[in-house]
């Protein structure tokens, strides 16, 4: 077919951190080819340097390692490390972008990895990954799982490259990967469009100087701490102190240091994810040693996120110290401590001594935003980070130039995953038209099947260069290797890895008619799929192959003890090829697929995501169980943003979009089905009908919480936010009218007990609801009753803005009383509060008093989740398949979710999740078919016994009784929907009956590995 | 402690247990050469009857190196694995092994020094144990 | 289902004391079902004995089988080629029904049961069985709203709940439900109490055990 699109079908993403991670593999999998542009030598960014990640303590670099990989893999991704981006030319469609990519002074195609030179480099510098608390050589890489896995040389650092002499690291690599003359080459690209990733710099508390940061080393930022923390930092993992190596047993952390001060450092939003990490890193020191003390000094605790409130609380509870306060005075101490001056809230000075004090540094733009910024022609915001608009959150001042992430706001991974996936949307959607107009495909020679062939098994043993030669006798395992049973031709290879050995090993593949192979080298994480693509490459199944690790887990463990680490080999080896002798071809098949989606709800999220995928080319159904569509949107009233007009306006857009059919007064009944092919029965007002489909959306939405207290419902001049904001888009009088006091009570019947967690909007709202009151009537007298004032990120801004224009913000906790509220006089509302100044009750006459009571989940929860078998939180918000890394995403592959039914969040949050989740819909929908199979648990029908122990042990409920295909009168029996099983193994290892095989993990496989590893070699069989 | 070489064999879970092992080897950490590890694909694979059978080839000790609790990326396979380590702990028990030749470790992929942790404190314990009773009598 | 249990390894130990070859037969019916005597119980309990053996420095092989059901000849006889082989015992992972088919079907084999016949029950939950049934031969649970007087409570009682029902839990122990809460609650739950209200009379126990052994006939099926 000819290309008639004049749009290129390329994008450029520009930063290699979990933003751009994300958009990457979002838009290759939405059939784009892409460039992910990465400034350092290995992608991975903030997240790889995290140690745990809040609010589930889970360890950053296990999450993001397999990412990396995936990225790294990817046939339609392309990261060009060391590069820079010098101009982008050309419009929305058809980019041309130059770049300069700076000298590694390595060979990638060369470079193993081994750590020869690292080892050999006499050169020492600041090791910047470990936020410079150790050293490392001139000549390295940033962490043991980066990608690319490859060395790179410093050049201010080097001693060759500045002094002209040692050449050390070049004399020993054994691959001759080293190359001094190695230049800086630019070169031009086309894209159709371009994701600007790039990330954050930690604020540097140099020039705070209150906090001494430069001059004493037991004051550290919260970053420096991350990588003590880490198992793979400094420290291993040790919590020590920098001056002394000893563990501190009182650590203080210091809230908003960069973050919340026009005072010294001109940052004046808020970094979002302060309050958080600090709570994380003091609840995980606390993990370490229970007897530590921790304090944490904040402003307001900011804990707005799905389960953040929960954690805050159980940090609480696990006697982690919070003190309401901003430490004015540092003072050393001469055994490196740090005594710390500060004010408590009722008044009372205080002085208190910590072994190690932590800044928690907020967000700052990137040094070199500035620049990049110039080169890629967007605008930057006043605060230096890229100018977006609040309904177009994504969009850079530049058509078809796209940015996600702490790039655009400070902003946490969830928040920033989803901005990703939006800004792949987007960047997709510009140049839809071009879809797989230049990605590749892999293409394979027909596969010999070799079922009834006897074994005949090939090992390759490497060197890795000396990495496994220096410690293991690789010759003496070949020699061992050539008898074991089914060895067919063992040799061994200087880089099993290279691509003259990959020739070799197809060559001998045919040569020797092998059908089974083995390598002996590193680690199957990394090179298995390198290896499999060659077996497939000379014909053979991919599965018919296994890998002994003799480098990671062998030769660099025991490099002490050479005769061991030979036996070792030996044995790994040996486990292996009796475990290749009983592989089996095992193949992944192609399932069509229905491309239409469905989207339940027709709020803001459902119309944003049902607009999106349509206008990526998918057909989409969607289900409203009212009359209307709109939601929620249309009874908010912004300051800032046309909100009403922006929904009716999507209204039309939907309405009018030929590719979305909308059902009004619609429910979903019951749905059945897998990724791909789901089929849901929704009942409407002409009965029930069933609509196929290829993935679900569910945007069920929530509403506004009814509160029972407060005179609500009783008294007219009670509100509720979403009720003042009607009052304010439609009765100008009551706001001018002179000498008018209006309250504002937050957290009512939120935050607490029955209902603990925090709505993220109603802080912003009371606070935007209050300016647009000044703005009309600047004699108005308002009140906002507070507990902790949650305007994160720029909304700390119109905090800023109101105090500074008289709204009286007055400070309540749960401890110490909440506001309450009475009929009184001449139609008066009469709030009593104790005033945390005064220390005293005062009495507030208000004329109108504002609920600000937060977000309930939708009422339909229950039957939703019913119908699509999903699962709740305990406060009733779907429950995304994982909190950070897949927050769009619903436990069942090919359901996503978007809005308020995931969480309270603001319209542009909503509208950021909907767009993610239209771009993980065309991750599935862009394919031909889906390919299942392959490690994965497959029933055999013979032998189950329908006991259902397979259903009730699934952790993700796949397993099914069904009827017996063959018969429908014969007994049935258990069976896992390839396109749903996770393989895990949990079903095979409890089946009762041994009915359920593990593809390429079997029982047989296992069990001939286990003992060929532990008994001594069996004689060949003749 | 007896002077023997142990043989131990350790399950590791693809996504945590193995990476760590991979981490403390580009970490150079150096650790006993008695242990070897088999990949699984989740410890919620591991089958007790791979440990019966390692005890049968004549492994003086196993263990299953899982994801820490909470983080198992198949939501809950160590915790099976685990509970899977305690039923047969209790049949080795009463046919006179010691349980604590068998053992349930969780580790994060980052947790290198811990890995190699693990497999020295094992090995440790193996050791002090010596040599299986049923190898014993099987080289017999 | 019937739901039974593996006897502890050292009474199976005793069994095959001084035994040199042992066959070690399991049950696709209930025993699977209930996770006792499947074929991979039948693995794991080889494999124990065997590792005991080699520990005491015995010399024994371990063979394993299971038939697809133990309490109908057709399928006990799929065992006799192996018999034939000469084991020095059976070990049986069925119900009681298949050790003693299977010394009946070979009568010159010593035939042990490895596995303890509990009840009559079904699975609560993944690993959780509970009784629900005595085979009192005359089934009248219709009158209790569904459940069974004479299998789940600790008296058996037919017109109850006795005085040491307390909080829903029998006196006997707390972890066993008391039914007579049970079976009230379901009536007043549904407004049905009336219905409910009546004494039973005294049960028919002729069908019961008490009976002595019991046995059916169907005369259109016997030949």
């Amino acid at each position: 077919m000819a290309n008639t699109t004049t749009k290129t079908g390329a994008v450029m993403v520009i930063g290699g951190g979990i933003a751009g991670i994300q958009s990457a593999l979002d838009l290759a999998e939405m059939g784009f080819y892409v460039y992910m542009v990465e400034k350092g030598p290995a992608i991975g960014g903030r997240m790889a340097q995290l140690d745990k990640t809040f609010p589930t303590n889970d360890c950053s670099i296990c999450m993001i390692s397999p990412k990396l990989n995936d990225v790294g893999g990817h046939i339609n991704i392309e990261i060009l490390t060391l590069t820079d981006v010098l101009s982008v030319k050309g419009q929305e469609g058809d980019f041309s972008v130059t770049l300069r990519k700076n000298p590694r002074y390595i060979d990638m195609s060369k470079c193993i990895a081994c750590g020869e030179c690292a080892n050999k480099c006499p050169k020492k510098v600041k090791n910047s990954f470990n936020e410079n608390v150790d050293t490392r050589k001139a000549i390295y890489v940033e962490y043991a799982q980066a990608v690319p896995l490859k060395f790179s040389i410093n050049a201010e650092e080097c001693i060759y490259l500045t002094k002209g002499k040692c050449g050390n690291c070049q004399k020993v690599c054994p691959a001759g990967a080293v190359n001094y003359e190695d230049k800086a080459q630019e070169v031009t690209l086309k894209v159709g469009s371009v994701v600007v990733a790039s990330g954050f710099d930690v604020f540097d508390p140099t020039v705070a100087e209150t906090y001494r940061y430069s001059q004493w080393p037991n004051v550290i930022t919260s970053m420096e701490y991350e990588r003590i923390l880490s198992a793979s930092g400094p420290f291993q993992g040790h919590i020590v102190r920098p001056s002394d190596h000893k563990e501190p047993k009182k650590i203080a952390w210091l809230q908003c240091v960069g973050s919340r001060d026009i005072n010294r450092c001109d940052k004046r939003y808020c970094s979002a994810v302060c309050c958080m990490y600090a709570i994380k890193e003091a609840v995980i020191s606390k993990e370490h040693d229970q007897e530590m003390e921790a304090a944490v000094f904040y402003m307001d605790i900011r804990t707005y996120g799905k389960d953040f409130e929960k954690y805050y609380n159980r940090a609480q509870d696990a006697g982690v110290r919070f003190i309401r306060s901003r430490v004015h005075t540092l003072t050393p101490e001469p055994d490196g401590n740090v005594t710390l001056e500060y004010i408590e809230e009722n008044g009372e000075r205080k002085a208190e001594t910590f072994e190690l004090v932590i800044l928690s540094v907020g967000l700052t733009p990137r040094l070199n935003l500035k620049k990049l910024a110039e080169n890629v022609d967007i605008d930057l915001n006043e605060d230096g980070f890229i100018q977006t608009l609040p309904l177009t959150p994504i969009n850079s001042t530049r058509p078809g130039v796209f940015a996600c992430g702490a790039v655009n706001e400070p902003k946490d991974i969830p928040s920033t995953v989803m901005e990703a996936s939006a800004a792949a949307e987007a960047a997709g959607r510009v140049i839809a038209e071009a879809k797989g107009t230049l990605t590749k495909t892999r293409t394979y020679p027909p596969e010999r099947d070799v079922k009834d062939e006897v074994p005949r098994i090939g090992v390759f043993i490497c060197h890795c260069g000396i990495n496994i030669a220096s410690v293991i006798k690789v010759e003496e395992v070949v020699e061992y290797c050539k008898d074991l049973p089914f060895v067919e031709h063992c040799t061994n290879t200087l880089f099993a890895c290279s691509a003259d050995s990959l020739g070799k090993i197809k060559d001998a593949i045919q040569e020797h008619k092998l059908n089974r192979l083995v390598v002996a080298s590193c680690t199957p994480r990394t090179h298995e799929p390198m290896f499999r693509e060659a077996l497939a490459q000379a014909g053979l199944n991919k599965y018919l192959f296994e890998m002994a690790n003799i480098r990671d887990q062998d030769s660099w463990v025991h490099q002490k003890e050479p005769v061991k680490a030979t036996q070792k080999a030996k044995d790994l080896v040996r486990g292996a090829v009796a475990k290749a002798a009983l592989l089996e071809q095992t193949y992944q098949t192609k399932m069509g697929l229905t491309k239409e989606a469905l989207v339940v709800g027709a709020g803001a999220a459902g119309m944003n995501t049902a607009l999106s995928i349509a206008q990526l080319g998918y057909p989409v159904h969607l289900l409203e169980q009212t009359d209307t569509l709109g939601g929620n949107g249309l009874k908010i009233f912004s300051r800032e943003k046309d909100v009403r007009g922006y929904v009716r306006n999507l209204i039309q857009e939907v309405e009018a979009h030929p590719l979305i059919k909308i059902y009004k007064n619609t429910v979903p009944k019951s749905s059945h089905g897998f990724v791909g092919n789901f089929d849901t029965v929704c009942k409407g007002p002409e009965g029930e009908f069933t609509i196929a489909h290829g993935v679900t959306v569910l945007c069920a939405g929530g509403h506004a919480h009814k509160p029972a207290s407060y005179l609500y419902g009783e008294n007219p001049n009670v509100l509720l936010s979403l009720d003042m904001d009607e009052l304010l888009a439609s009765d100008d009088q009551v706001i001018k009218k002179p000498g008018q006091t209006f309250a504002f009570i937050q957290c009512v019947e939120s935050r607490d007990t029955d209902r603990p967690y925090c709505s993220k909007i109603c802080c912003t709202h009371s606070i935007e609801s209050a300016l647009t009151i000044l703005d009309r009537n600047p004699e108005a007298t308002i009140y906002i009753l507070c507990r902790d004032v949650r305007t994160y990120g720029f909304r700390e801004k119109l905090y800023q803005e109101a105090r500074s224009r008289g709204v009286r913000f007055i400070k309540y906790c749960l401890d110490c009383g909440k506001p309450e509220l009475a009929a009184g006089p001449n139609g008066k509302l009469h709030i009593t509060i104790k005033d945390h100044i005064l220390n005293r009750p005062v009495l507030i006459e208000a004329d109108y008093v504002t609920l600000a009571t937060g977000i309930d989940p939708t009422p339909m929860r229950e039957e939703i989740v019913e119908v699509f078998k999903g699962q709740l939180s305990a406060e009733g918000f779907l429950f995304e398949a994982h909190m950070k890394l897949r927050p769009v995403d619903l436990a069942t592959d090919g359901q996503f979710l978007a809005g308020l039914a995931h969480y309270p969040k603001p319209l542009e949050e909503t509208i950021v999740q909907s767009k993610a989740a239209a771009a993980r819909v065309a991750t599935i929908l862009s394919k031909e078919f889906i390919m299942v199979g392959g490690v994965i648990a497959v029933v055999d029908p013979e032998k189950c016994a329908v006991c259902c122990t397979c259903v009730r042990a699934c952790p993700v409920q796949v397993p099914k009784i069904v009827r017996n295909e063959k018969d429908p009168a014969l007994r049935g029996h258990a069976y896992m929907e390839p396109a749903m099983c996770h393989g895990c193994g949990v079903c095979v290892s409890e089946c009762p009956g041994k009915a359920i095989k593990f593809q390429f993990f079997t029982d047989e496989q296992l069990l001939a590995k286990v003992e060929a590893m532990i008994v001594e070699k069996k004689a060949k069989p003749a | 402690m007896s002077d023997f070489d142990p043989k131990i064999i350790a399950f590791c879970c693809q996504y945590c247990a193995y990476n760590a092992a991979d981490t403390a080897g580009s970490m150079r950490l150096q650790y006993s050469p008695d242990v070897e590890i088999v990949l699984i694909p989740c410890s919620g694979r591991f089958d007790v009857i791979l440990a019966l059978k390692a005890f049968e080839s004549g492994a003086d000790g196993v263990y299953v190196a899982g994801c820490l609790e909470g983080g198992c990326h198949f939501l809950d396979g160590n915790i099976r694995a685990k509970k899977r380590v305690a039923y047969l702990q209790k049949e080795l028990k009463a046919i006179g092994l010691e349980p604590e030749r068998l053992a349930m470790v969780n580790v994060s992929a980052s947790q290198g020094p811990q890995f190699a942790q693990n497999v020295d404190d094992f090995t440790a314990v193996v050791k002090g144990l010596g040599p299986s009773p049923f190898k014993k009598k099987l080289a017999a | 289902m019937i739901i039974c249990e593996r006897k502890p390894i050292d009474e199976i130990k005793s069994f095959i004391a001084g035994k040199k070859k042992v066959l070690l037969v399991g049950c696709r019916g209930c025993v699977t079902v209930c996770n006792a005597g499947g074929t991979k119980e039948v693995e794991i309990l080889a494999a124990l004995l065997r590792l005991d053996a080699q520990k005491e420095g015995i010399e024994l092989t371990v063979d394993e089988f299971t038939l697809e059901r133990q309490c109908d000849p057709e399928y006990v006889d799929e065992l006799a080629g192996l018999v034939e082989k000469g084991y020095d015992a059976i070990l049986s992972m069925a119900c009681s029904v298949g050790p003693q088919f299977l010394s009946r079907r070979y009568p010159k084999q010593d035939v042990y049961p490895s596995l303890n016949t509990c009840f009559i029950g079904g699975a609560l939950a993944h690993g959780v069985w509970t009784e629900h049934c005595q085979a009192c031969g005359n089934c009248i649970i219709h009158h209790y709203g569904g459940m069974c007087p004479v299998s789940r409570c600790s008296k058996s009682i037919m017109n109850g709940p006795c005085g040491g029902s307390s909080n829903g839990v029998c006196e006997i122990s707390k972890d066993v439900e008391c039914v007579w809460h049970l079976i009230a609650s379901k009536y007043m739950d549904e407004g049905r109490l009336a219905e409910f209200a009546p004494i039973q009379p005294i049960k028919d126990w002729s069908k019961s055990r008490d009976g002595g052994p019991r046995k059916i006939v169907r005369e259109e099926l016997v030949k």
